[in-house]
């Protein structure tokens, strides 16, 4: 249930130069795709919590993967093993159960933070997982080890040709779905997860995107994180998000 | 003895004087699942138009120094769909508060006239001060003859509590805050947001699509409780002061300048049981100064002699 947590870090490892693996104490039964709210008092600067998905989630544990990007990510990185962090959880809807035997996962840079946690989940269900992991350049993969012991078939491909193929996840997309009936879920920059869903709705297979914005309060009150959706309406990503059903928020020229 | 918490805001007798601020509170449903609603002193939903507003394109908030700017723009989904959710509210065993917007005069009588066939609604927020719409809103607030007029306009379409919420976005709030006690408002509650913005640099743009929005939180305590003690200097009418409440600190800073009642706002974004911690410290306030009741405070720091 959602709730107000003080938990201690129990883990906080540098992955690169910019991205941080934090495990803390205790279980908060998160589903995949939700997230928490992490409070980085008691100053006030940031005034705001910050929002980070769930990358995994035990009876005892709850892990982030962040990477640092301002502020708020930088004063969380200083944060050492033993210290107490303001947790607010979980947070959103998450990714919906799958009703087809094949997921295919797509990452782009951060983005893989909550499809760690999904892949393994589906894993637990007996699902064939395909991951497709994209990211710029060959030193934001982290964790590749560990994403590829869980998938089935696991590809990389990177915007400079560092690691993997050199392109850009959509450009491998279609031929790794094939002619296959798989679900596709993806999280990473909204250009990736527009071109993702246009992949999607040209080969008739259900997708769901994991969205960003800037949140308040995290919880669906104060209306600050909408997103226009293709029927024209605005929708909380806190609170019928951070997944959308792809259709319900990219709409293509017909 | 635990010292006596309650307060009167017109015929409202509220357990204790701290309630959630308009807007950053939802429907109340949002914070339910943090602790029992029926703890606060009232609990006061989000502004209500007579039809459903779709609010501003995003982006709607930005953090700014120990606060933040939004430009929501009265999202909500109108009067009749609103009730549904108000109605929840008669779980919890304290007063619900309606924030109540409009564009014209006959707007707000619209909404009005829907609630008053509500038994869960107790009070109305007269919001004058929206600064995130283009007609009526702010419009309201800032004039106080506007101000009057409407208040006038308001006051025989119902016997229940009349609070009337002022814009700080004025040369003199004082004004304002006269002009709406004299048309017939049981309290006044201040302040709504100081309008604002913020430019991001790298894309050279405002970051707000709506490009200005208003700013709350910490940042302006220190105008929000200046704005109190002159208005409740002024007022025979009970104040409800709001505006960068964060502590119980925060709150009893606003009761010794004059506020009867406090409302908590953007605080709750941040942590979310905000509310019930500082009903909590308000009281420890209290015994630990020996004082029996919370109304022994108010305006203390007013009358505590020479200065
Ligand atoms: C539901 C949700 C889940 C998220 N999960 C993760 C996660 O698992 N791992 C992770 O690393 N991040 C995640 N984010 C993004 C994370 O919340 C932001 O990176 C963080 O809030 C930035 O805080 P800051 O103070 O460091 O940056 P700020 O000082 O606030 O901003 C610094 C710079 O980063 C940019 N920025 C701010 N927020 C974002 C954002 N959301 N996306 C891209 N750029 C941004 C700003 O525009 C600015 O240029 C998630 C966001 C949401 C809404
Ligand atoms: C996201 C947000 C939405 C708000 N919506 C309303 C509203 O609908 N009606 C209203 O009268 N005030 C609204 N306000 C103003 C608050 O009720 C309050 O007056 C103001 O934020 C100052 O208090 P604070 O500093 O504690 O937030 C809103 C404020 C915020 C931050
Ligand atoms: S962040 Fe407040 S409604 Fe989503």
């Amino acid at each position: 249930m959602m709730q107000k947590r003080q938990m201690e870090i129990l883990e906080h490892t540098q992955l690169t130069e910019e991205i941080f693996r934090l495990t803390l104490a205790g279980g908060i039964g998160a589903k995949p795709g939700q997230f928490v709210q992490v409070g980085l008092g008691p100053t006030w600067e940031p005034f705001l919590n910050r929002p980070f998905s769930v990358h995994n989630c035990t009876k005892t544990t709850l892990s982030l993967l962040y990477r640092v990007v301002g502020h708020g990510t930088r004063l969380l990185a200083q944060k050492q093993r033993g210290s107490i962090l303001s947790v607010v959880g979980p947070l959103g809807k998450g990714f919906p159960p799958t009703k087809r035997r094949q997921a295919v996962l797509v990452a782009g840079g951060i983005g893989a933070a909550p499809l760690y946690y999904l892949m393994r989940m589906l894993r637990a269900e007996g699902k064939d997982v395909i991951f497709l992991y994209g990211a710029k350049t060959a030193a934001q993969i982290v964790l590749e080890d560990e994403y590829r012991s869980l998938a089935r078939e696991f590809y990389l491909i990177t915007e400079d040709g560092t690691a993997g193929t050199k392109g850009l996840v959509t450009d491998l997309l279609p031929q790794i779905l094939g002619e296959n009936e798989a679900e596709i879920f993806a999280c990473g920059p909204n250009a990736m997860l527009r071109a993702v869903a246009q992949t999607a709705a040209e080969k008739k297979l259900p997708c769901f995107v994991s969205l960003e914005a800037q949140m308040a309060c995290g919880v669906g009150a104060c209306l600050g994180c909408v997103v226009a959706t293709a029927d024209g309406n605005y929708r909380r990503v806190c609170a019928d998000g951070p997944v959308f059903a792809a259709e319900e928020v990219f709409r293509f020229g017909s | 003895m635990a010292p006596d918490l309650t307060v009167k805001i017109g015929n409202l007798l509220l357990k204790n004087p701290v309630m959630p601020a308009s807007g950053c509170f939802g429907y109340g449903e949002e914070y339910a699942s943090f602790y029992d609603l029926s703890c606060l002193g009232a609990i006061v939903v989000t502004g209500t138009t007579a039809t459903p507003r779709t609010g501003n394109p995003p982006v709607r908030i930005t953090e700014t120094p120990a606060g933040m700017l939004n430009a929501i723009g009265l999202q909500n989904p109108g009067v009749e769909a609103a009730c549904v959710k108000i109605r929840r509210l008669q779980a919890y065993k304290t007063p619900v508060i309606v924030n109540v917007a409009g564009n014209t005069v006959e707007e707000y009588l619209q909404v009005i006239e829907v609630l008053e066939r509500e038994k869960t609604v107790s009070a109305y927020e007269i919001n004058i001060s929206c600064p995130n719409v283009k007609a009526g809103g702010m419009a309201f607030g800032t004039d106080p003859d506007t101000a009057a007029k409407l208040v006038a306009a308001l006051r025989p379409a119902t016997q229940k509590t009349l609070i009337v919420k002022l814009s700080p976005n004025v040369t003199d709030i004082v004004d304002v805050a006269k002009a709406v006690e004299v048309a017939g408002a049981d309290a006044v509650s201040l302040i709504n947001t100081l309008l604002g913005m913020a430019i991001d640099v790298e894309r050279r743009r405002p970051v707000l699509a709506n490009i200005t929005g208003g700013l709350s939180g910490p940042a302006v305590k220190p105008v929000a409780l200046r704005m109190v003690w002159q208005v409740s200097e002024a007022l025979k009418i009970p104040v409800i002061g709001m505006g960068g409440i964060s502590n119980a600190k925060d709150a009893v800073e606003f009761l010794l300048a004059g506020a009867t009642a406090v409302a908590i706002g953007a605080a709750n974004f941040r942590n979310p049981t905000v509310c019930p911690e500082v009903i909590n410290g308000i009281e420890n306030y209290l015994t630990r100064h020996g004082f029996q009741s919370v109304r022994e405070i108010i305006g203390l720091a007013r009358t505590q002699g020479d200065r």
